[in-house]
């Protein structure tokens, strides 16, 4: 029988802390099929603007489709590579340069589909799920954001 | 940025007869031209559709401007 991936809570407001990520890391312990795991983590970067240094992002989304988004993305990625499981989390509201805002947590029994899924998760997310992000700088200054 | 533009997040807007996505465009182009330099994709009902498509009324309709996501 085909396994069903229920829709999953995706979005956090703020920072994903490092001691969520540590947790996470643990809570797989118990598991004891997964001998690989691969983690991508997005950290805002203090890129040089015309309205000077970014300090953060603020981040929207149009959530309900964005979500959708993110379980079809899953959906695909379980389809497509050996996965145990599979955790994304993405920040919503203000990140301050230096914290992380995209979480990307692949599980497999070998390394080369847990290397592969986070990847083609991450190019995925960048590409189809509609999220928005207002770089903050200076005092009052922005500039949108937009992926490559 | 498109919100800015507009001075809102969201609007009836009055189809009046059946209307492809591309002609759609073209209205919040006429109503708002400041978003003619401006990126942005149209979802109907969550979905993003090419210019050539009919809207089945009513629909959710969103513009969406380049995604930041990651």
């Amino acid at each position: 029988m085909e396994k069903v991936h229920k829709p999953k809570k995706v979005f956090v407001q703020g920072p994903i802390s490092p001691d969520f990520v540590a947790k996470s890391i643990a809570s797989h312990q118990s598991k004891t099929g997964i001998g690989a795991h691969a983690i991508f983590l997005g950290q805002i970067r203090a890129d040089q603007k015309e309205g000077g240094v970014v300090t953060g992002i603020d981040y929207t989304a149009y959530e309900e489709m964005a979500e959708q988004a993110f379980h079809d993305i899953r959906e695909a990625a379980f389809a497509r590579f050996e996965l145990t499981c599979m955790h994304i989390y993405h920040s919503l509201g203000l990140v301050p340069t230096g914290e992380i805002s995209l979480f990307v947590f692949v599980s497999s029994p070998h390394r080369r589909a847990a290397f592969e899924a986070s990847e083609y998760i991450v190019e995925e997310i960048k590409a189809k799920v509609p999220i928005f992000g207002k770089e903050l700088t200076g005092d009052s200054g922005h500039v949108w954001k937009e992926n490559t | 940025m498109l919100a800015e533009i507009a001075g809102l997040s969201d609007e009836l807007w009055n189809a009046g007869g059946s209307m492809t996505v591309g002609q759609f465009r073209a209205q919040v182009l006429d109503k708002y031209p400041a978003m003619r330099d401006k990126k942005f994709k149209i979802a109907v009902n969550q979905r993003i559709l090419d210019d050539f498509v009919s809207i089945e009324t009513p629909a959710e309709i969103a513009l969406l401007p380049p995604f930041a996501g990651g």
